[in-house]
């Protein structure tokens, strides 16, 4: 257990120090990011003004603090992609990693997880400028605070099990844009990526709660400029705990019979 | 002239290299269906609140989101792949020999990819724009047709122009490879007409990024909304993004070669 | 007649950024940078003729790349002064571009999916070739390489030597006056190497172009460059003839002979190198050739005795440690 948190701690330390040099590129990124829910946010508050200042419960002010927020939940929740595991085999890298005494996966989530700590620190300047234009309303609570920062690295986990099981994939197959494009058109709909799940249509809202998408985007974001009890925020965290162990035995699952199949065919 | 005969060979070969793979055909077609559903379903969360937004109907939204998944599709088959390529030879190197080629080094660099699959984005956003335009019931005069084709060439030529002048940021921050990222978080503020959004923003954007000029501005030509101002503000703004680009170009490769600043 | 390449006090200076490894010291450099000027290039000047094939030899880092970029325009000077033809590389006229080629070994300008042919026509596009001046070059090169076959393969199906071999064609289809190859033979195995270096030397013979030639191999040197110029850490160490370089430079001689009794003890005349096959090969510092020689036949029966130079290679090697130190 001590050599895997000393290993943790190596790989993220590594991972913080390259993307400090990255920092440009990690500026880009992050600008470029934040253009999707600028522009979400400027059309709903355009559809708020002109019905009168509401909708569906969001003032101008409550979808900038929904967007804002989701400015650094993205962040969080973006890890390897599932188009890099193609790169990844093709190139040998995978055979590389194989040969070390450390699952692959593990070793992305000790990298992503520096990652993180290095875009929270870049993320504050834009989040101060974003509220400094948008002028968010929100209401801070200790419990909120708490929750939503749990949430965030729940979120960061679930889409880590989400996108390394569809990773898998590439495995099989090396023709998968298509595939991953349907997975992250539904995960656009069904996670409050595009809008705050109360603005959808019942039926959807009603699916989302059986999907584990919500818990990556919607889930965190309204425990932090939401209205939910104590009860409703500690569910959540529930259901990200039983989403990331559901994901997290799938991928073991499916990571052995890939694993097969690679030693079989070669890398 | 020599550089029209040089952009049309790259052209012929790339048509060739990809015609190899007709796979790609119905991968692309799949993926335009699915961005058109994903924005179908985004208009219909918006006009099940209201019946316009910002002045602008349902159809003509539509029309929008054309003109969108139009230009989308010339960017990811014409501009974007060359632009990554450049983004490539810097960083390793191989920019050397397009720059010991006797022909001018920028237009090389822009004409030398072109992925023929993307066009069917082309294809598919011409499909919406011609049911927009359908469902909005009025007759389009060849004035206007003319006026749509010159916006888009202009929109494209603006395009071109920015993608090119933060690719050349690669001549003095090398790594730079998250300039996809950017551009297509920028490209999707096209999505909407620029009126959507507020003033101060607006100016920016117009400025900054041509990028809700490139897609509105064809959309207002075919729903009538075009002023001949508009046209000639686009006009100019397009010759000084060519001369703005050129700037950066030059710079670029002073930089990469070591010039004295 | 004037010079082809003239080169003048030439240099050329790099900042570098300084850091050390370390958390803080990657914080710290966001506030400051340190910086320490490398000097690629420090000053070296030579005029090459018309026709000449030259070899640049160097270790890495020695400034032989970063010398033939600046004479190929890729890189402005920090200082000094270099022409080609009358042109000044830097401004990258077409004229002169039309009339200059790079050559870089492990790197392609070949369309990697389709055949050379295309990228031949291409080549031809670019340059403006006319079309009978085109076949009647491309033709001429399929024919000296013995591409025939190949030419219509995918450039990612050829093997790392022909694709060399394409990449040769394609850089001289415009018949350009003056060559610049950077290490064109590296990682090519033997055979490969000489088919390059006779495609070389017979352009070179039939179209009297101007070669400079960087490399590792001493083989491509010996065999194509009667003069050479040595570089090491940006200065010119030496330039003239190979055979003056090995003799002034090589500090020993190596002795072959045959002997009835291969396995008598040698120590006093000299270091043996091997035994073999009744054939000993010595080492003899070259002062002390002549004294060595006589007494080995006087001593000994001695069937066949050979002088030879020391191989080039170590030669090259004796110039750079012997630089070293100085």
């Amino acid at each position: 257990m001590r050599r895997y948190v000393e290993y943790f701690l190596a790989t993220a330390r590594i991972s913080i120090l390259s993307q400090i040099q990255y920092r440009v590129a990690n500026y880009f990124y992050m600008i470029g990011m934040i253009a999707e829910p600028v522009i979400y946010l400027v059309v709903w508050s355009t559809i708020a003004k002109q019905l009168g200042g509401v909708v569906g419960g969001y003032t101008a002010g409550a979808f900038a603090a929904y967007y804002i927020v989701w400015t650094l939940v993205r962040n969080m929740n973006i890890v390897f992609t599932p188009f890099g595991w193609e790169n990844r085999i093709r190139e040998g890298e995978l055979s590389m990693s194989l040969m070390r005494p450390v699952h692959p996966i593990i070793s992305d989530i000790a990298y992503f997880s520096g990652w993180k700590v290095v875009v929270i620190i870049l993320w504050i300047p834009i989040a101060i400028f974003l509220a400094w234009i948008f002028k968010p309303t929100i209401e801070f609570t200790v419990l909120k605070a708490i929750v939503f920062f749990i949430a965030i690295w729940g979120a960061f986990l679930i889409r880590t099990m989400l996108l390394s099981l569809l990773g898998m994939i590439t495995f099989w197959t090396t023709r998968v844009s298509a595939i991953f494009d349907l997975y992250f058109a539904l995960e656009l709909i069904l996670s409050g990526r595009l809008v705050p799940m109360t603005l959808m249509p019942a039926w959807v809202q009603n699916l989302s709660n059986y999907l584990p998408f919500k818990y990556t985007f919607f889930f965190p974001i309204d425990a932090l400029v939401g209205n939910m009890s104590t009860n409703e925020l500690w569910m959540g965290i529930g259901m990200q705990i039983f989403w990331i162990t559901l994901g997290a035995s799938l991928l073991s699952l499916v990571w052995r019979v890939a694993i097969k199949q690679f030693s079989a065919v070669g890398g | 002239m020599n550089l029209f005969k040089i952009a049309w060979t790259y052209l012929r070969i790339g048509v060739m290299n990809e015609l190899q793979y007709r796979v790609n055909f119905f991968i692309q077609i799949l993926q335009s269906v699915i961005a058109v559903a994903t924005g179908l379903i985004g208009l219909s969360l918006v006009f099940g609140q209201v019946d316009n937004l910002s002045g602008w109907s349902r159809p003509e939204l539509l029309a929008v989101m054309g003109v969108h998944i139009l230009m989308g599709g010339v960017i990811r088959s014409a501009i974007q792949p060359n632009m990554e390529r450049l983004m490539n030879d810097v960083l390793n190197g191989t920019l050397d020999f397009a720059l010991t080629k006797p022909a001018d080094a920028q237009t090389l660099v822009s004409v030398r990819e072109f992925r023929f699959w993307q066009l069917t984005d082309v294809l598919v956003g011409l499909v919406i724009l011609v049911i927009a335009v359908i469902q909005l019931q009025t007759k389009m005069y060849a004035l206007q047709i003319v006026a749509f084709l010159a916006a888009l060439i202009l929109g494209g030529i603006m395009l071109y122009c920015v993608w090119l002048m933060v690719t050349s940021i690669a001549f003095w921050v090398i790594r730079v490879g998250d300039i996809v990222d950017l551009f297509q978080g920028l490209f999707a503020a096209g999505r909407w007409p620029i009126s959507v959004y507020p003033d101060w923003l607006r100016t920016g954007m117009t400025f900054l990024v041509p990028v809700a000029f490139a897609v509105t501005m064809p959309a207002e030509a075919v729903t009538n909304r075009l002023t001949s101002e508009s046209m000639l503000f686009a006009f100019g703004l397009t010759l000084l993004f060519m001369l703005l680009a050129r700037g950066v170009w030059l710079l670029g490769l002073r930089s990469y070669s070591g010039a004295s600043a | 007649m004037s010079s082809v390449i003239t080169i003048s006090k030439l240099a050329k200076h790099y900042q570098v950024p300084e850091r050390e490894g370390g958390l803080k010291a990657a914080v710290t450099s966001l506030f400051k940078r340190k910086y320490r000027t490398v000097k690629a290039v420090d000053g070296i000047s030579f005029n090459i003729e018309p026709g000449e094939v030259v070899g640049f030899l160097g270790p890495n880092g020695a400034g032989k790349t970063t010398t033939l970029k600046m004479l190929s325009g890729l890189l402005h000077p920090t200082s000094g002064e270099v022409s080609v033809m009358g042109y000044e590389p830097r401004h990258r006229s077409h004229d002169y571009l039309r009339q200059i080629t790079l050559v870089m070994g492990n790197r392609n300008q070949l369309t990697w999916d389709l055949p050379a042919l295309d990228s031949f026509d291409l080549q031809r596009a670019i340059y403006g070739i006319p079309v009978d001046q085109f076949k009647r070059t491309r033709d001429e090169f399929i024919e000296l390489l013995e591409l025939k076959d190949l030419v219509n393969k995918p450039v990612r199906n050829l093997s790392l030597g022909e694709r060399m071999k394409m990449e040769f064609v394609v850089a001289l289809l415009h018949r350009p006056k003056v060559l610049f190859l950077d290490e064109p033979t590296i990682g090519l195995d033997v055979t490969m190497q000489r088919r390059i270096r006779t495609f070389v030397a017979e352009y070179n013979r039939r179209y009297n172009a101007t070669v400079l030639l960087t490399s590792h191999y001493m083989a491509d040197v010996e065999a194509l460059c009667k003069r050479v110029i040595v570089i090491h850490h940006g200065r010119l160490l030496f330039d003239g003839d190979l055979s003056t370089l090995v003799r002034q430079f090589s500090s020993y001689k190596t002795l072959s002979l045959t002997l009835p009794n291969p396995e008598v003890d040698l120590v006093k005349y000299g270091e043996v190198i091997s035994r073999e096959d009744g054939r000993v090969t010595l080492r003899v510092p070259k002062a002390q050739t002549s004294q060595v020689t006589a007494r080995l036949l006087s001593d000994f029966q001695v069937d066949d005795l050979t002088v030879e130079d020391a191989p080039v290679d170590d030669v090259i090697d004796q110039v750079f440690s012997q630089k070293e130190e100085a």
